[in-house]
């Protein structure tokens, strides 16, 4: 009764301040804590994507009204304290001509992002693998060099979207491991900040049924290359059909990373080396970053060679920090979709760079 | 994406000729000032960091030995940094040398440390020299027992003489650094407050932690730009931990030398632009309310029993 209570209580400083309110949810919690019924939730992952800051251009619901709005609000707003009329005056014609800028800007962003789009839509036009290997291996071989490792940001999005939930996203890592296979890429680690896919080896089960299921489209039924997926967190790994009758190597090794795998997982070792180190097991003195990185290779996985990022602008989204240290990054601005051209353009450029450690 | 807010080089070059007559030189300052008092009004980030890349490119392009191309990456840096601490951008982060620049010739290494040495020292050594006069306090990050005695001697002087005044203005010159090397030396340093009893348990060490034991220690803001010129798309090891959340990164095509006022300009403006669409969806829609404490999980059976359950088929 008293929680309800309480919760009601809540609702009804909805108006209040955000602050107050946090506080009093902070004051509640905390007393809570104290009468001993509050848990700890185990899997956190949900809220935490609420919690995630995001860099500013990761913005993309804009147009000229909205920061016409905007405009007019700042205006009238006064968010500074000056001293003399003249400063202010000063300040409002400065602030002026800057939202004047930024009201430019705006529609040459949407100019923009029209052409950005139609170029997208032309990409896809000229390269459309037609769900055969031979044409992306075609489209591969004319590159240098590809690379051994590569790596994909993938977001979750709304159940009502296109290609959203996690169907949508069963659906993006299947068609990746089939242009990837096509390429002759041996490895692939998916990583998707809140590891919806990466809770249960239901999942995983489910995953490699679709995964299979859209090899057999690419290379046919009798000839279905092998793989193998990977949950380096929870530990998990399922073979594909033929590769775990057969002991050979398989084809494409997927591994399935989120959140938890970067820095809780810094974390988690820097905790695990303290502990060893009060039983006397391991003397600070040996630390070093080879240590560290043999460790982390183990419990997260290799380094990416390329690094995909389907957003429409570039955020990490808390990727593992030690393992982008030398990947090259792609990602083609104002992009939505998990497409081939993309793909294709990531190898591209990777082919192109050059990497010189330090020189 | 980046390369197309950026001018090309030969634009670039030309206005830099323009810039060198006295009179244009006068006009153009007034126009920087102006343009610089807009920014201000908007948002403006707190730390910007710098990869500064394609000394030796521009070197060789110009046929210029490689002393003159890190010469001209140095007056480049004073440029943009005079321009940094004038929009009101509090630390700057700059990567000097890499741990990995080690692998270059015993001679440029050589070059690299006394010029780094000699511009620090320009700029911080009487009353007037620029970082005194603006009271910017210089800082060196890195790994120090990787620079030799003499030079170490000079930059912990500098050190000193910058950070009497109470400013909040900051240079971070890191130098050697890599990411990696960081997060080993936190690492290290937690365990080794974890042997002295200084961390009592092992639930204290958080994600909090392992910041607070980084070479930049505890005052230093979230990172909110991160520029790499030279058009690669690759970080190299430079604050790894620190960019991969709430950052924006930017990988504009230019060499560091040719890297100038328009284009850290366009880089602050078009962060300003989208950092003032990101307050008006707040203001408009709210900030989200943190679930994770305004929900809290309830135990099923601490609640009050219910009434006695009843049926009506059955007696």
């Amino acid at each position: 009764m008293a929680n309800i209570l309480e919760t009601v209580g809540l609702n009804s400083q909805a108006d209040a301040t955000l602050d107050q309110v946090t506080a009093d949810a902070t004051a509640t919690t905390k007393s809570r804590r104290r009468k001993g019924i509050i848990v700890q939730p185990e899997n956190v992952n949900e809220q935490l994507k609420t919690d995630r800051r995001q860099p500013p251009s990761s913005n993309r619901t804009t147009n000229p009204l909205t920061v016409s709005l905007g405009l007019t609000r700042d205006l009238v707003k006064q968010n500074k304290t000056t001293n003399s009329v003249l400063e202010l005056i000063g300040f409002y014609i400065n602030h002026f001509i800057l939202l004047s800028l930024f009201f430019v800007i705006s529609i040459f962003k949407n100019i923009q992002f029209a052409y950005r789009y139609m170029f997208l839509k032309v990409l896809t036009l000229s390269y459309y693998p037609n769900k055969s290997p031979q044409v992306i291996r075609e489209d591969v071989n004319k590159l240098s060099k590809i690379p051994k490792v590569v790596s994909c940001i993938l977001d979750l999005k709304d159940d009502e979207d296109e290609n959203g939930g996690v169907l949508g996203l069963t659906n993006q890592i299947g068609e990746l491991a089939a242009w990837c296979i096509s390429a002759g890429i041996g490895q692939l680690i998916i990583y998707e900040y809140s590891g919806v896919l990466n809770q249960s080896s239901e999942s995983l089960t489910s995953l490699s049924r679709y995964i299979s299921k859209n090899l057999t489209l690419y290379f046919g039924t009798d000839t279905k290359p092998t793989f193998s997926i990977t949950i380096p967190h929870k530990n998990l790994i399922t073979f594909s059909e033929g590769a775990s009758s057969t002991n050979r190597k398989v084809d494409l090794e997927i591994s399935l990373i989120s959140y938890v795998d970067g820095k809780p997982t810094i974390v988690d070792l820097a905790r695990t080396m303290g502990e060893l180190a009060v039983n006397g097991e391991l003397s600070p003195k040996d630390i070093n970053a080879e240590l560290i990185d043999g460790e982390l290779t183990d419990l997260v996985g290799p380094e990416p060679d390329l690094l995909i990022s389907f957003a429409p602008s570039l955020d990490l989204e808390d990727y593992p920090p030690w393992h982008i240290r030398l990947t090259e990054i792609y990602w083609e601005p104002d992009n939505k979709e998990v497409s081939y051209p993309i793909f294709i353009r990531a190898l591209q450029q990777f082919s192109n760079c050059k990497v010189n450690i330090g020189k | 994406m980046a390369s197309a807010n950026f001018f090309p080089y030969s634009v670039n070059s030309l206005v830099r000729l323009i810039v060198q007559f006295p009179l244009f030189a006068y006009i153009v300052g007034f126009l920087e000032d102006f343009v610089i008092g807009i920014m201000r009004t908007g948002p403006i980030p707190k730390h910007i960091a710098l990869i500064m890349d394609g000394n030796r490119t521009y070197a060789k392009n110009h046929r210029l030995p490689l002393k003159d191309g890190h010469f001209a990456g140095a007056n480049a840096l004073v440029k943009v940094l005079e321009v940094c601490y004038k929009v009101g951008i509090d630390q700057v982060t700059i990567y000097a040398f890499s741990l990995e620049n080690f692998n270059r010739s015993k001679e440029e290494v050589d070059t690299l440390f006394g010029m780094l040495r000699d511009k620090l020292k320009l700029i911080s050594e009487n009353e007037e020299s620029y970082a005194r006069y603006n009271k910017v306090r210089i800082k060196v990050i890195g790994n120090r027992s990787f620079i030799p005695d003499d030079i170490l001697k000079d930059l912990e002087y500098i050190e000193q003489i910058t950070k009497e005044k109470s400013s909040r203005k900051t240079l971070h010159v890191c130098f050697p650094y890599t990411a990696r090397d960081e997060i080993t030396h936190s690492i290290k340093s937690i365990v080794q407050k974890r042997v002295l009893g200084e961390i009592e348990s092992q639930d204290d060490i958080t994600a909090a932690t392992i910041e607070e034991n980084f070479y930049f220690g505890k005052d230093v803001y979230p990172l909110d730009i991160l520029v790499r010129t030279s058009g690669h798309t690759r970080l190299s090891d430079f604050m790894l931990w620190q960019c991969n959340e709430g950052c924006t990164i930017e990988f504009p095509d230019v060499l560091w030398p040719d890297f100038g006022f328009l284009c850290i300009v366009s880089v602050l403006f078009k962060w300003s632009y989208y950092k003032t669409i990101q307050l008006e969806e707040e203001a408009i829609q709210g900030k989200k309310p943190n679930l994770k404490e305004v929900i809290p999980p309830v135990l099923l059976h601490e609640l009050p029993s219910p009434p006695p359950a009843a049926s009506v088929s059955r007696k």
